[in-house]
């Protein structure tokens, strides 16, 4: 292998997977932002005064 | 209780960056096209010149626009004009990408060095001032894993960012200010006066317009990833708190808050006080 393919193999190839470390990172958070529960259960306790006082 | 279907939060990319994406892999193909199979050899480099069309717009984006960018959105945080939290996740996107392209600047540059001039390190002053800038905007990705309040975190880390920039115009003027091996500026020089012509000029625009591109696509997609683990964490943060109040735990949320949790700067707020038994 010569000096300009070790160059072009490591500069793209670095850059080649960490674009799909950011995709997969990206989506893996997406994926766990659509699947959470919404806020609505949170006013639970509050509507049904379970765990508060007045 | 509401079914799981309605709860489903829909996130959205937007269509400029898929564009984007689609131009830089177009562009870096047409460079690397045109770079290894269309230029010819140069009179005294012979093919060692091909490293050339990847090496400079690396170099170009890790220090002028990865870090600049960063530079100028933690100036921005900073002043309370601007404040937000927008210029703190757009400078740490920015610092993640440019330091990945500043390690590639120096892992290109020692590959072409190596047969160019017998070695593949040497302390001179433009590669050891690139060296201490990898080292310093590390530095700074190591201060943002430091658990803080995040308006703490966006704070020590804007100053740390300002600091870190100062090496750039080191890097940039040290060819000029120190007698080095590595050469001098081909197209930013001081006449502004490329010397570099015809296909292989054109060439190396090329690889300015594409690595350019590459880089905007990389860091909008690292924004929404920032913008997304802040999501997340703040509402691994409610669960946790809605499972508290739901065991009878812990007392509603504390006047003030939003009642998620959630300070109105999206910052997580002290858990409400523990109830008495």
């Amino acid at each position: 292998m010569s000096y300009v393919d070790a160059g072009y193999s490591i500069g793209l190839g670095v850059l080649f997977l960490y674009a799909v470390g950011l995709f997969l990172r990206r989506r893996s958070l997406e994926r766990a932002v659509e699947l959470s529960p919404p806020p609505g259960p949170l006013d639970g306790p509050t509507e049904t005064g379970s765990a508060s006082g007045p | 209780m509401s079914a799981p279907a309605e709860t489903v939060t829909v996130v959205r990319r937007p269509r400029w960056l898929r564009v984007v994406g689609v131009l830089a892999l177009v562009s870096t193909a047409a460079t690397v096209w045109l770079g290894l199979w269309v230029t010819p050899p140069d009179a005294v480099q012979h093919d060692l010149v091909r490293l050339v069309y990847l090496h400079p717009p690396i170099a170009w984006v890790a220090l002028y626009l990865a870090f600049g960018l960063s530079a100028l959105a933690s100036l921005l945080y900073l002043w309370r004009r601007t404040r937000s939290m927008f210029w703190d996740r757009l400078a740490a996107a920015s610092v993640e990408v440019g330091v990945v392209f500043n390690a590639l600047t120096l892992a290109t540059g020692m590959i072409w060095g190596r047969p160019t001039w017998g070695v593949w390190w040497t302390w001179d002053a433009r590669l050891t001032s690139t060296a201490l800038l990898l080292v310093l905007f590390l530095g700074y990705l190591a201060l943002r894993r430091v658990p803080a309040d995040p308006e703490v975190r966006a704070r020590r880390c804007a100053v740390a960012a300002l600091i870190a920039f100062v090496d750039v115009p080191i890097v940039h003027f040290s060819v000029i200010w120190w007698q080095t091996l590595h050469q001098g500026a081909t197209v930013l020089n001081a006449n502004l006066s490329p010397t570099i012509h015809g296909s292989m000029a054109w060439t190396l625009l090329l690889g300015f317009i594409a690595l350019t591109l590459v880089f905007v696509w990389m860091v909008g997609v690292r924004y929404q990833i920032e913008v997304l683990a802040d999501r997340t964490g703040a509402e691994r943060l409610e669960v946790s708190l809605a499972e508290r109040w739901a065991e009878g735990d812990l007392d509603t949320p504390a006047a003030g808050g939003n009642g998620h949790g959630i300070g109105t700067t999206g910052s997580p707020v002290r858990p409400p006080t523990r109830v008495g038994q």
